[in-house]
């Protein structure tokens, strides 16, 4: 069990905050950590990996981490970090960036085996694309076998067919190695893919705990299918009223009756919701005609 | 979701709204819209859709109703769920479905074979694609 109780005054995106989170985590589970940015996310990463200072206790598998004043240096909490950067040294082979953390040369081969990096061992950072840089970042943390692995936003720079490639591997690895792993991700297909758990922060407190479709499900009342969206016009054609709405960096369109069109203004941030039976999916070529 | 083939008869409307008359395996059906795409006109070929929780099944004479489209279908087959139940018919080559609740079979006592009112209001009914 990984305990945590932490403490820290941070300066947020509007002005200063606390961070205060209290969390059990169970071994070997694979948790994401979501939430806007300035939540505190990173800084609980950082403050687990005793790259931070915080007030409070951090316990793993019984053995005290932080306890007030006394704080176990990083190089000794057993956990493994990979940044949405990659921080890899560019002047050695990838095998060599594998082997400065730890020179057990096999479980090096092992892990570049296990993400198919063997045939680009004795070649450097330089040459590598952003994906198997990023899979190098994630073997290295990995060579000396982690007990806690810490991972922010990893592939949030790589394209989407490589971001597939890297959950399938970061997964594959969370297992054969028995990591308990803490991940920072905003995509929802991600976290929905690789987490059993994800913890929402918001102004450096937990603000939602649970599985990522109870956390995730956008529901407003018995409605499962809902979207937050900004109202950006309504017009009125015939006896109806038609609302413009931007959701994401799409524009759609939401028939309103004549009391509902008097409730909103343009510029309302607005919940567009129906019930599951009503929409219908196609490819997304096909465009159907409302 | 369900799919069926027409013509497009007439179009009635504007810039922001429109109601669309088609005909279906020789029976007429319309629609009401928002703003259609341009390539649509009186004569073209498409495929309307239906999701099968939005077809209401009746039985002939129905009396004065709303609903403007009333086709008459006749049911193939039936699956009984323990709270939900699969009604599937045919339209001309058309194979739809209805989904009901348990309820409602039971309390119309429906059966394969029979003919009967398929029902769709306007709003349900959507243009896939031009054929």
């Amino acid at each position: 069990m990984i305990e945590i109780a932490v403490r820290k005054a941070l300066i947020g995106s509007n002005g200063p905050m606390k961070l205060n989170v209290s969390l059990e985590i169970a071994e070997k589970s694979f948790v994401t950590l979501a939430g806007e940015s300035g939540s505190g996310k990173t800084t609980l990463l950082r403050i687990l990996a005793g790259l931070e200072k915080a007030e409070g206790t951090i316990t793993v598998s019984g053995k005290k981490w932080l306890a007030g004043p006394r704080s176990l240096p990083t190089q000794k909490r057993e956990i493994g970090f990979v940044f949405q950067d990659y921080a890899l040294f560019d002047n050695m082979t990838i095998l060599n960036n594998l082997l400065f953390v730890n020179k057990e040369k096999a479980l090096a081969d092992h892990l570049l085996d296990l993400t198919q990096l063997s045939e680009m061992k004795n070649r450097y950072p330089g040459t590598l694309s952003g994906g198997q840089k990023q899979r190098v970042a994630l073997c290295r943390a990995l060579m000396n076998r982690p007990k806690i692995l810490l991972m922010d936003e990893p592939l949030s720079a790589l394209d989407p067919a490589m971001r597939s490639k890297l959950q399938h591997d970061i997964l594959k690895l969370h297992r054969e190695f028995g990591t308990t792993t803490l991940m920072i991700s905003h995509d929802p297909s991600e976290i929905y893919h690789l987490a059993d758990r994800v913890i929402l922060l918001d102004h450096g407190e937990i603000q939602n705990d649970g599985a990522p479709k109870e956390v995730l499900l956008h529901v407003k009342g018995s409605q499962k299918f809902s979207l937050t969206g900004e109202l950006l016009e309504i017009i009125q054609a015939d006896v109806i009223h038609i609302a413009i709405i931007a959701i994401g960096q799409q524009i759609v369109e939401v028939v309103l009756d004549e009391a509902e069109s008097r409730l909103f203004k343009a510029g309302d941030t607005i919940e567009v919701s129906t019930k599951a039976f009503a929409p219908t999916i196609s490819k997304a070529k096909d465009k159907v005609q409302r | 979701m369900n799919q069926i083939d027409a013509i497009i008869t007439h179009i009635q409307g504007d810039e922001n709204i429109n109601v669309v008359s088609f005909e279906a395996a020789g029976q007429p059906m319309r629609m009401m819209a928002l703003a259609l795409d341009r390539s649509l006109k009186t004569g073209a070929r498409v495929k309307l859709g239906v999701k099968a929780s939005n077809i209401s099944l009746g039985r002939a004479p129905l009396g004065p109703i709303s609903i403007s489209n009333q086709l008459k279908v006749t049911i193939t087959h039936i699956d009984t769920g323990k709270l939900l139940s699969s009604v599937k018919f045919s339209l001309g080559k058309a194979r739809l479905e209805s989904i009901i609740t348990r309820d409602s079979l039971d309390h119309m006592n429906l059966q394969a074979g029979e003919e009967i009112v398929a029902l769709i209001k306007s709003s349900e009914l959507s243009i896939l694609k031009r054929l």
